[in-house]
C-alpha cells in the first residue's frame, strides 16, 4: 500500500515549463476599474472589515486589488490600464519554501497554493517573500457587526488572528463544483462554474477555467501574442495571464 | 520571606497541604477533559436505539447526508408527521417537550454532537457515495439514547481513513491527502 511518505513534495524545479490546472486571464484593456471584483471576493471569502485606522498601517485585506501605475514625465503623465492583481497561484512559488510551518504548501491535486489556516503560525515570511505582494495578514480579529455575520460564507473558513491569507482561485467553488459533476457520474465542463472575482465582473475581462484543456476557454485566450505573466522573469511560473494594449 | 514558606512547606503540614493542592488540581483537570468528551445536553432525551429498532432509517431523518455537507438536525414537523399518529405522544413525559414545540410553533433547539472545526471543510455527500456507511462514524445508533462521538473526530482519525481508502491509486492518494481537500 502506498503511504504518505510516497508522496513526492512539488517536482517543480525553478524556471521549468509547467502547465497548471486552474488558470485565468485577465483583459486589462477592458478592465474598468469598477472594483467590484474586490467587493465580489471580499464577500465570498470572508473577508475581514479592516477599519480606518488600521488601513492606515498598511493592514487592509484584500484577496485581489486593482493596481493603477503612471507613465511619463510631467505634464505628460498617462495612466496605463488597470491591473487587477491576486494570488498568481504560481507553479513555482517563491512563498511555499520559506513557510517554517509547511502552511503554505502546493496542492498536488488542484495545483494550486494553499493556504492551511489551521497551520499558519503566523510568522508573516511569506507575505515578505511574495514578489506580487497578495498577501494579507490578520493583524486583529476584527469585529463584524450585525448582521454581517449572516452573510457569511459557510463554505469558507472564518480566519483569526494571527493568520496569514491569500486569493484562493476560490477553491470551495472548484471543490463544489467537482463535488456536483462528481454526484452526476460527470466531469466538470468548461464554465459550469467561475471563480467570484470573475462572476461579478461587469466587463467580463476575467476568464477562470483548465488551462491543461486546450479546448477550454482560457487556454483558447491564453494564445493570443500579447499576453503575458507578470514577474515571469522570476521564475514563479505563475497562472494568470494578462492582456494589455491588445 | 520565601526561604521561610518554604520551610513551612517542608514540614508534615506542610507536605499535606501540598500533597491536597496537588490532588485537586488533577482531579479537576482530569474532571475537566472527562466533560468536554460528554455527549452535551438536549432539549428531548432522544432515544436513538427506539427508533432504530422501528426500522427508520438514518436519512429519514438526516437526509441531508446523501445530498450534501450537512446531514442535517430534523425539524419538529418531521417528527410530528409520524408522532402526532402515536397515541403515547399524549401521555408521556418524555414527548411533553416535543407536544410543546409543536402547539408553540417554538423550533425544539437541538445540540450537534458530532462537530469539526470551523476550519474543516467536511462533506458528507462525499463520504456516502465512496460508500461509507453512517455508523463507521458515528457508531452503533441502535445501543444509544442521545448521540454520542464512538471516538475523537481529529485529523489523524480522518486521515488514516483517507490514506487506507486509497489503497495503490496514486491519483486518489494524492487527492485524499490533498491539504486543500479539506482546509480551506
Ligand atoms: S479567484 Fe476567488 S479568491 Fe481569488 S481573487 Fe478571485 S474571487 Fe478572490
Ligand atoms: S470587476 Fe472587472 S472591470 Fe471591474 S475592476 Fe474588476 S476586473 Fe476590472
Amino acid at each position: 500500500m502506498a503511504t504518505l511518505s510516497d508522496l513526492k513534495i512539488s517536482e517543480v524545479k525553478l524556471g521549468e515549463e509547467h502547465t497548471g490546472k486552474w488558470g485565468m486571464v485577465i483583459d486589462q484593456d477592458i478592465c474598468t476599474g469598477c472594483q467590484a471584483c474586490v467587493a465580489a471576493c471580499a464577500m465570498e471569502n470572508n473577508l475581514s472589515f479592516v477599519g480606518e485606522e488600521d488601513s492606515g498601517y498598511g493592514r487592509s485585506m484584500h484577496w485581489i486589488r486593482i493596481e493603477r501605475f503612471w507613465e511619463g514625465e510631467y505634464p505628460e503623465v498617462k495612466m496605463t490600464p488597470n491591473q487587477p492583481m491576486m494570488c498568481q497561484q504560481c507553479g513555482s512559488a517563491t512563498c511555499e519554501p520559506v513557510c517554517p510551518a509547511f502552511a503554505t504548501v502546493h496542492s498536488q491535486a488542484e495545483q494550486l497554493n494553499l493556504q492551511v489556516y489551521n497551520r499558519c503560525v503566523g510568522t508573516r515570511y511569506c507575505a515578505n517573500n511574495c514578489p506580487y505582494q497578495v498577501r494579507s495578514f490578520n493583524w486583529r480579529d476584527y469585529e463584524r457587526p450585525e448582521p454581517l455575520p449572516n452573510q457569511l460564507n459557510p463554505d469558507v473558513t472564518v480566519r483569526r488572528r494571527g493568520v496569514m491569507e491569500k486569493c484562493t482561485f476560490c477553491i470551495q467553488r472548484i471543490h463544489k463544483a467537482q463535488d456536483k459533476a462528481k454526484s452526476e457520474g460527470r466531469e466538470v465542463v468548461d464554465g459550469e462554474f467561475t471563480t467570484a472575482c470573475a462572476q461579478a465582473c461587469p466587463a467580463n475581462a476575467i476568464t477562470f477555467g483548465r488551462v491543461d484543456d486546450p479546448e477550454s476557454m482560457v487556454s483558447q485566450l491564453a494564445k493570443r501574442s500579447h499576453g503575458v505573466k507578470h514577474l515571469e522573469e522570476l521564475g514563479t511560473l505563475p497562472n494568470v495571464t494578462y492582456f494589455k494594449g491588445g | 520571606m520565601i526561604k521561610s514558606i518554604f520551610d513551612w512547606l517542608k514540614q508534615p503540614l506542610g507536605l499535606i497541604a501540598v500533597g491536597i493542592t496537588v490532588l485537586t488540581l488533577f482531579s479537576v483537570a482530569a474532571y475537566g477533559i472527562y466533560t468536554t468528551q460528554q455527549a452535551p445536553e438536549q432539549p428531548i432525551q432522544f432515544p436513538h436505539q427506539t427508533h432504530v429498532a422501528f426500522g427508520i432509517q438514518c436519512l429519514y431523518c438526516h437526509p441531508g447526508a446523501s445530498k450534501g455537507p450537512a446531514a442535517g438536525l430534523p425539524s419538529q414537523a418531521k417528527c410530528w408527521a409520524c408522532h402526532n399518529q402515536i397515541a403515547k405522544t399524549e401521555t408521556s413525559a418524555l414527548l411533553a417537550p416535543l407536544k410543546e414545540a409543536v402547539l408553540s410553533g417554538t423550533p425544539i433547539q437541538w445540540v450537534p454532537v458530532a462537530q469539526v472545526p470551523d476550519f474543516v471543510q467536511f462533506n458528507h455527500r462525499a463520504h456516502i457515495a465512496a460508500g461509507k456507511n453512517c455508523e463507521d462514524c458515528h457508531g452503533d445508533m441502535s445501543k444509544v439514547t442521545i448521540a454520542q462521538n464512538p471516538q475523537v473526530f481529529n485529523m489523524g482519525w480522518c486521515l488514516n481513513c483517507h490514506v487506507e481508502s486509497a489503497g495503490e491509486d496514486h491519483e486518489k492518494l494524492v487527492k485524499l491527502s490533498d491539504c486543500g481537500t479539506c482546509h480551506y
